[in-house]
């Protein structure tokens, strides 16, 4: 029944859903995430958003978000060029987003545009160096990263 | 904008806003005892009105560590990501990277990570209970509590060898098996831990100290809840009966379910009964798995390279639901592995308790929603009425908050 | 032992700071004032300040946020003071070595007087880490250099 809305879903944002053993995996563009993360949302029981991932792909940074519910997750996924860093926020829809997508700019540099929270640091220490690539990013050096916040 | 929308806005949409006047320079860390964290309250008069959380303090830079590192040194990484729920984090790690493959795990094997991931959710909540009674000038409960909670620890060590960081559960199985001499003394055990409880029931209920720190404070809603995502027994406090142990069943606990307990008072006195209720029915989960323990391996040989694929993985940890996305690109090293620790998603839930809470009872909501360790260190204080800015330790808080209540203040 | 030692001996008071660590040394440090082992029977304390305090026990990696902050609570203890680093991250990274966001060992940071390896310590190693400060001589860094 889940997958008969979500393939629904799917066609009306234009997106693809696939299915990842037992959770559902609906991939959006990015300027559609916010329409798609409030709909399922508001999918019976499916208002838990259990975090936001973000995870560097080479060229592109896909940014994921996971509902859960009983056995399953939702997973709503756009990805996002390295150029171009920028996704609409989801944080006023839902709010528990908020620290998970400072998080995802703290790691991985995504501004989310919209989220209160993209001026301050959340997890990173104060003196990390601006010019470093985040760290999470496949170009950051951690040992280049310590040298440069004199850790040695 | 409906009033309904409006209203969905303003609970916590505007919990982080930063406005210029807010922003309070760090002041020389003062961390007294516990983990340093940071919060900045902002106040009228007694009363809270913003709380804004910085973290970081103990940020270590794991995830990237994570993919310099094979799967199998990975366990150990995870699992010293906090202290108190150590096994959690392995448990998930591992049972996350085996769904990735078609390996079947022996079944004894899952058995024995329900008995050790039970033992270390009744460490962790009398951990959490002493600590309450400490913050609430209650010593004697903390000292009775951790005494007890020593006979836990004792058998964690003979299990598995070490009292904090087991690194029991490994890929493919666990690492050691129960000899029938551990059996009777967890069965002892049990029934000990069982009883103190019992007591401990009355005691939370009764004892004037404690009841009227945590009686009505830091109420919340079934509807904040839903809204900010809060996890384990905070979220049941509120009457959502969500456990990760029951809906989505990994390890035996499909064989072994939990009594899954909620409440509707949603204040820390609920959680103090719903996480005493839970020490019970581990130790009920625990004999029960001892009951029905299979014979068999406790371990196969698992392979190093693991297939590519994604997976999304969450255990219930003592504080809530832990989650994991491990990505595997088909190299001995995992690409991403993502995690989101219970207290990350309690924070904003927290902040929004302590809403129009006075001051003193800062420790005990903070405490109440269990961060990896009273993480309410070093508070900035701004008081908006008389503007002026000072800077109290969690300790020198302690002591404001139980002569606050001595004073009769907190009897409305 | 001089005049001036015998006269400033006392009752050990202890700090702990958390410097990025897993909270699993600070737990064993707590456990160690517990019933089961209470070191205050001997007289250590734990102090919520560190201007009271003659040990700093420090457990974690020291993290670029902690790090200046360590600093700032090692200068603000009087003299005599003695730092004891606990766990073997405070030893020399431990785990995290090589982590983006973690310096390798207390050592680095402050002058270390006394080791306590373990991950995490028992709190017997603790105990006896201490007790080591009362009755034996702790080497000094600073003569070492």
């Amino acid at each position: 029944m889940i997958e008969e809305e979500l393939s629904a879903m799917a066609a009306e944002l234009s997106g693809k859903l696939s299915r990842v053993r037992k959770s559902f995996v609906l991939q959006v563009s990015p300027e559609k995430v916010k329409d798609a993360c409030q709909h399922v949302s508001q999918l019976d029981g499916y208002y838990h958003l259990s975090t936001v991932t973000g995870a560097d792909m080479g060229d592109k940074i896909s940014v994921m978000y996971h509902f859960w519910k009983g056995k399953e997750f939702v997973t709503v996924e756009a990805d996002v060029p390295k150029s171009d860093r920028h996704l609409p926020s989801i944080s006023s829809e839902l709010p528990s987003a908020l620290l998970y997508e400072a998080e995802v700019k703290d790691l991985l540099g995504v501004v989310f545009d919209g989220n209160p929270l993209m001026g301050t640091r959340l997890l990173l220490p104060d003196i990390y160096p601006e010019d470093a690539p985040p760290p999470l990013t496949k170009e950051a050096d951690p040992e280049k990263i310590r040298k440069m916040m004199e850790l040695e | 904008m409906s009033e309904e929308e409006k209203e969905r806005r303003e609970v916590g949409a505007g919990l982080m806003e930063y406005s210029p006047e807010n922003l309070v320079p760090f002041g020389p860390v003062h961390p007294s005892l516990k983990e340093p964290e940071y919060f900045k309250l902002i106040l009228e008069g007694e009363k809270i009105v913003e709380v804004h959380p910085r973290i970081g303090y103990v940020h270590r830079g794991i995830e990237r560590a994570a993919q310099d590192r094979t799967w199998v040194k990975n366990i150990y990484l995870f699992e010293r990501i906090c202290g108190i729920c150590s096994f959690a984090h392995s448990l998930a790690y591992t049972e996350g990277t085996e769904s990735l493959t078609e390996f079947q795990i022996p079944v004894r094997a899952k058995y024995l990570r329900v008995l050790i991931a039970e033992l270390e959710r009744i460490h962790s909540h009398l951990l959490w209970l002493g600590l309450v009674g400490y913050w609430t000038g209650f010593d004697t409960l903390f000292m009775w509590i951790w005494k007890d909670r020593e006979h836990v620890l004792d058998l964690l060590e003979a299990i598995t060898g070490n009292r904090v960081h087991k690194s029991f559960s490994t890929l493919g199985g666990v690492r050691k098996d129960l000899t029938p001499a551990l059996v009777s003394k967890l069965e002892e055990e049990t029934k000990f831990i069982t009883e103190r409880v019992k007591y401990y029931e009355t005691l939370v209920h009764s004892e004037e100290t404690l009841v009227s720190r945590t009686r009505g404070v830091g109420r919340l809603t079934k509807e904040i809840a839903e809204r900010l995502c809060p996890v384990g027994p905070l979220l049941r406090c509120s009457g959502i009966d969500r456990d990760v142990r029951k809906e989505d069943p990994y390890a035996a606990y499909e064989f072994i379910q939990p009594e899954v307990k909620t409440s509707n008072a949603g204040d820390i006195e609920s959680l103090l009964s719903i996480r005493l209720a839970e020490v019970t029915d581990s130790c009920r989960m625990i004999s029960e798995a001892l009951d029905r323990l299979p014979e068999g391996p406790v371990r196969v040989p698992f392979p190093r390279i693991i297939p590519r694929g994604d997976a999304f993985f969450h255990v219930e940890a003592p504080r809530g639901e832990l989650f994991y996305f491990i990505r595997s690109n088909g190299t001995p090293k995992p690409e991403r592995v993502k995690i989101r620790t219970p207290t990350l998603a309690n924070l904003l839930t927290a902040a929004e308790m302590l809403k129009g809470r006075p001051l003193a009872d800062v420790p005990v909501v903070l405490t109440g929603i269990d961060p990896c360790f009273g993480c309410m260190d070093r508070v900035t204080v701004i008081d908006v009425d008389k503007s002026k800015k000072w800077s109290v330790s969690g300790e020198e808080l302690r002591v404001y908050g139980i002569e606050y209540y001595r004073r009769g203040a907190g009897k409305r | 032992m001089t005049l001036k030692d015998w006269a400033r001996k006392k009752s050990i008071w202890v700090f702990d700071v958390n410097a990025a660590s897993c909270n699993g040394c600070d737990i064993e440090i707590l456990d160690a004032f517990t019933p089961r082992y209470d070191v205050e029977r001997i007289g250590v304390v734990l102090v919520p300040s560190p201007r009271h305090a003659d040990v700093l026990l420090v457990t974690g990696t020291v993290n670029a946020m902690m790090k200046d902050r360590l600093k700032t609570i090692y200068e603000q203890m009087s003299e005599p003071k003695y730092v004891v680093a606990v766990g073997a991250c405070a030893l020399g990274g431990g785990v995290y070595k090589g982590c983006y966001n973690v310096g390798h060992g207390v050592d680095k940071v402050i002058p270390v007087n006394l080791y306590i390896p373990g991950c995490p310590p028992r709190p017997e190693a603790i105990i006896f880490g201490i007790l080591k400060l009362v009755t034996g001589e702790p080497p000094d860094p600073k003569e070492e250099e």
